[in-house]
């Protein structure tokens, strides 16, 4: 399974959905697959998870979709925890774990190319429907059953190395504009001001 | 903390407008927990670690969330990452509320804090976080009025550190 299958699979059903983005393939792939304003690219590792259950919490009438990888799960693995007590049922996380580090140029093996099982880590801290995916057909079945339930999902799709974010092109939306992007559409589609203080 | 001074701590929180606090437990301050968890207009977050106490709250304040982070300033060590790379690389407004231990006015200041505080000041300038450090509650309202005011403006972190009569 490539990854950037399941994420073709996912963007045609973008509605409302906001969508928070992990580093490196997550991020540049996404994007080139969705523009969609309630993107947000955090793409940096170890971080995506946790600005995604904030996102979450925050806005709990909006299903929101973390996209992450093998590599920034397992820096930032006090998450788990985190995020099986505070359990916000519009949250799902597609882990995409490809068993490498696989940055714009580097191919080195993570802990999941060894011993590690992030499913199996994720029901150990108390996410109960933690799953693990490793065909398409899979991948689709579980997807359609996470948007069809409101429950914490933790799904782990484990995909083949590949480097088409090393090969299509690459976003060039600055965190900035991406915040403000992301900030004025839930202006927009919440009805309401985010940010206070005098413009 | 005298239980006097964490009263008015947690009304200055909620009269400046925070709304949702992500925290990792310390000692110090620890007089404001409950009084954050029994008042219904505060969402109390714990964490397990002060690195993800960023990430949450600013994935909150990207939502309307008024986030305010309280930790340990051992904290800050810990969530020195997240706060580079999401807090300052993305500008999201959080109010820092740091208990100073291992400062020279901690009042139980002992060898295990000692050298740790001695880095919190010259790390907070690393950082680019504007900082008032409160030594008792003379100013107490004002400074957090005045901190949530400058991290709306800034569209940054900033920080309230406490020690002296906070940390009694």
């Amino acid at each position: 399974m490539i990854r950037y299958d399941c994420l073709k699979l996912l963007a045609p059903r973008i509605t409302d959905e906001l969508v928070v983005t992990s580093l490196s393939g997550q991020k540049i792939e996404w994007a080139n697959l969705s523009q969609h304003h309630g993107n947000l690219l955090v793409g940096t590792m170890g971080t995506a998870l946790g600005v995604g259950m904030g996102v979450a919490i925050g806005l709990p009438n909006r299903r929101v979709i973390v996209i992450e990888s093998d590599g920034s799960v397992l820096l930032s693995l006090f998450n788990l925890p985190t995020l099986a007590n505070l359990n916000p049922q519009n949250l799902i996380v597609l882990v995409f774990d490809n068993q490498v580090y696989s940055g714009t140029r580097i191919s080195e093996p993570t802990a999941t190319a060894g011993k590690t099982d992030l499913a199996m880590m994720a029901r150990g801290a108390g996410i109960e429907q933690a799953t693990t995916v490793r065909d398409l057909d899979g991948f689709q079945k579980e997807l359609d059953d996470a948007v069809a339930k409101n429950q914490l999902r933790f799904i782990v799709c484990k995909v083949e190395e590949s480097v088409t974010h090393r090969e299509i092109l690459r976003t060039d939306l600055d965190p900035i504009e991406n915040k403000y992007q992301f900030v004025r559409y839930l202006e927009r589609t919440e009805g309401r001001a985010i940010f206070r203080g005098r413009g | 903390m005298e239980g006097a001074l964490a009263t008015r701590l947690v009304a200055g929180l909620k009269q400046a407008g925070i709304d949702l606090v992500t925290y990792l437990p310390e000692t110090r301050l620890s007089q404001i927990l409950p009084l954050l968890r029994n008042d219904p207009s505060f969402t109390l977050l714990p964490v397990a670690s002060e690195s993800e106490a960023v990430t949450i709250g600013a994935g909150a304040a990207l939502t309307g969330k008024q986030v305010a982070i309280y930790m340990e300033c051992t904290g800050l060590y810990v969530s020195c990452y997240t706060l580079v790379s999401i807090a300052r690389r993305y500008g999201v407004p959080l109010l820092l509320v740091v208990a100073y231990l291992g400062s020279m006015n901690d009042q139980r200041n002992n060898a295990v804090y000692a050298v740790s505080g001695t880095y919190v000041e010259p790390l907070l300038d690393a950082l680019q976080i504007k900082t008032q450090i409160l030594v008792n509650g003379d100013r107490l309202e004002d400074d957090i009025q005045d901190a949530v005011r400058h991290m709306h403006a800034l569209k940054l972190p900033v920080a309230l550190v406490f020690t002296g009569d906070f940390t009694r």
